[in-house]
């Protein structure tokens, strides 16, 4: 493609992303007060609980999803991905990382005030019982070792949130400095190899170690396919939806950008199908008591529903629907499949998390589960819209941004 | 058709740069010829659509085969666990689907891949031993330097003249006949 026209980068500043801040307020208030609704109802305030981290783990997913996606870019050196990778630096901004930090607290101060209510009861005096296999992991699962990980977590995420979204945004002024991009680069490695430990052991203790005696050594993995499946998908629906908007110009972001954007798509939805087949099939097939009881908890009392929904949002459907190779370049079907894939992560979540609360009363669903996930989708929204007031949308200064623009198959 | 005893077998026009094929072929293609051919030393993006090639019946055949693998090995394993040698292991069913589900993928991939390799090589012709254009030395410039559009003969459009008039419109400046058997008359 010719250098023909000058890409028209930068619309008007004025009333960027100014609707996207709205809804997102809107529904950040709307979701809190539901929130203290449920605290303050005694009968639900143990099912809260598991909503909240439901409704967190999501947005968390996103955040780090795309921060997975921004350090990928980086330490492959990616020319494709250059003209939509300020989508993902949106997504996961410090800000939204702070917010999520923020919003963390209600469950800590729950497991540390009102220990009755935890979802952690592992943590609370007694709640190992006398069950052998908790008390072997008292080492690991144990109160003050639980939020020193906490805090390294949310660290290690902040730090590198702040340090790929501010390299990017440093290069804006033009300049074409490489020096951000190098020292991006260098990082990246070593970020990925802390993501991995950091998301593995994250999941390990916010949503595994909600049944402390159940253990599966692959959970990070699925954990993980989960994360990056709901970056990528927020990530798409974004761009897409940019696009539509103009804040991309649309010659920027071509179907041969798309393609790449699907593939991804295409091939994480494989690696969790992949993944999680592998975690049921070895515990299914070693039927060992402690490890099956996950899975019967996760099958009977009206779960098994619940379980066949997982498998046909996650995999079959985004299986099928992403094959073509028409469809990943289209931007329509990619931003339906995006939809239906994040949908699949909160199905997910909620196969996940909520049999750990009463499995055997089978699956509950009211407006008590939905508030926290109100809440925290408008903080994914508020933070996007007020990045996109903030910021340029999308990385005109990165050395590789004119490679990227003639990038073909 | 014929030539002093020879038999036209089609018409190349020959270009020095990509552009100017890509040019050429979307002329070939809006003048509705069907039996044509475009030959690079390598891969030329944006080729395919300006041919107004029809997406390869490949993926088809890859997603079919792969399907069949993947159902021959569930029936295989029903058979050799189910039927011909039951065992009971586990105290699980003789039938027990999970369990079969890894072969039942590598045979996907197995029965996929082979159908694909095997596909592509009859879809890519293998197997014609002579060819006009290896005869008359043309693939021998198409696979080094040059950019050829061929028009085969047997085209319900072809006729030489307005074929070469074709060619000559869009900036070929080396247009040959092909035919035949050439080496059998030289």
């Amino acid at each position: 493609m010719s250098e023909s026209t000058t890409v028209a980068v930068e619309a008007p500043a004025a009333g960027k992303g100014g609707k996207l801040k709205a809804i997102g307020l809107a529904l950040l208030a709307l979701g809190a007060i539901l929130c203290a609704v449920a605290y303050l109802d005694e009968d639900s305030r143990k099912r809260f609980g598991y909503a909240y981290m439901l409704g967190f783990v999501f947005a968390w997913s996103i955040v780090v999803g795309s921060l997975f996606f921004i350090a990928l870019q980086h330490v492959t050196r990616s020319v494709w991905s250059v003209v939509l990778r300020r989508t993902a630096e949106m997504l996961a901004s410090p800000l939204a990382m702070f917010l999520l930090v923020a919003l963390f607290l209600p469950l800590l101060a729950l497991a540390l005030l009102n220990p009755d209510y935890t979802i952690f009861k592992w943590m609370i005096e007694g709640g190992m019982g006398n069950d052998h296999l908790q008390h072997e992991k008292a080492p690991y699962l144990n109160q003050s070792f639980f939020l020193i990980r906490t805090v390294f977590y949310f660290a290690i995420w902040m730090f590198f949130a702040w340090f790929f979204v501010r390299g990017s945004l440093k290069q804006d002024s033009g300049s074409g400095d490489v020096k951000p991009t190098l020292r991006m680069r260098a990082a990246s490695g070593p970020f990925l190899i802390l993501f991995g430990f950091t998301v593995t052991f994250a999941a390990f203790d916010w949503m595994m170690s909600l049944e402390p005696s159940w253990f599966s050594t692959i959970y990070g993995v699925y954990a993980f396919s989960g994360i990056t499946l709901a970056g990528l998908a927020a990530i798409t629906i974004a761009v897409v939806g940019l696009r539509a908007k103009g804040l991309i110009a649309p010659e920027l972001v071509r179907p041969d950008h798309l393609y790449s954007l699907g593939g991804l798509l295409f091939a994480f939805t494989c690696f969790w199908g992949y993944i999680s087949f592998s975690q049921f099939m070895l515990i299914w097939y070693a039927n060992i008591p402690e490890e099956t009881i996950y899975y019967v908890h996760r099958t009977e009392n009206g779960w098994l529903a619940i379980t066949w929904a997982v498998a046909i949002l996650r995999f079959i459907l985004p299986f099928f629907l992403l094959l073509g190779r028409g469809a990943k370049m289209d931007g329509k079907r990619l931003v339906q499949v995006s939809v239906l894939i994040l949908v699949g992560q909160v199905v997910d979540l909620y196969w996940l998390i909520m049999p750990s609360l009463a499995p055997e009363s089978g699956p509950m669903l009211g407006w008590q589960e939905l508030a926290p996930l109100v809440m925290f989708s408008g903080v994914i929204l508020l933070t996007a819209g007020l990045f996109l007031g903030r910021h340029k949308t999308v990385a005109a200064g990165d050395p590789l941004f004119e490679k990227s623009k003639a990038f073909h198959l | 058709m014929t030539d002093s005893g020879r038999q036209l077998a089609g018409i190349i026009g020959l270009y020095d740069d990509p552009d100017s094929l890509i040019a050429a072929a979307e002329k070939v293609r809006d003048a509705g010829y069907e039996k044509w051919d475009c030959h690079t030393p390598y891969p030329v993006h944006g080729l395919d659509a300006a041919m107004g090639l029809k997406p390869s019946p490949l993926a088809f055949l890859c997603l079919g085969a792969g399907g069949v693998g993947a159902g021959a090995a569930m029936l295989m394993q029903w058979w050799m666990s189910a039927v011909d040698y039951p065992v009971r292991i586990g105290g699980k069913p003789f039938f027990s689907w999970p369990a079969f589900v890894p072969i039942a993928f590598e045979l996907f991939v197995l029965f996929a891949s082979l159908a694909t390799m095997g596909g592509m090589l009859v879809l890519c012709k293998l197997g014609t031993w002579a060819s006009p254009l290896h005869d008359s030395g043309v693939m021998a410039e198409v696979t080094t330097t040059r950019h050829g559009v061929v028009l085969n003969a047997d085209d319900p459009k072809f006729d030489e003249e307005s074929a070469r008039a074709l060619l000559e419109e869009a900036g070929c400046d080396d247009i040959r006949l092909l035919y035949e058997n050439v080496e059998e008359e030289a």
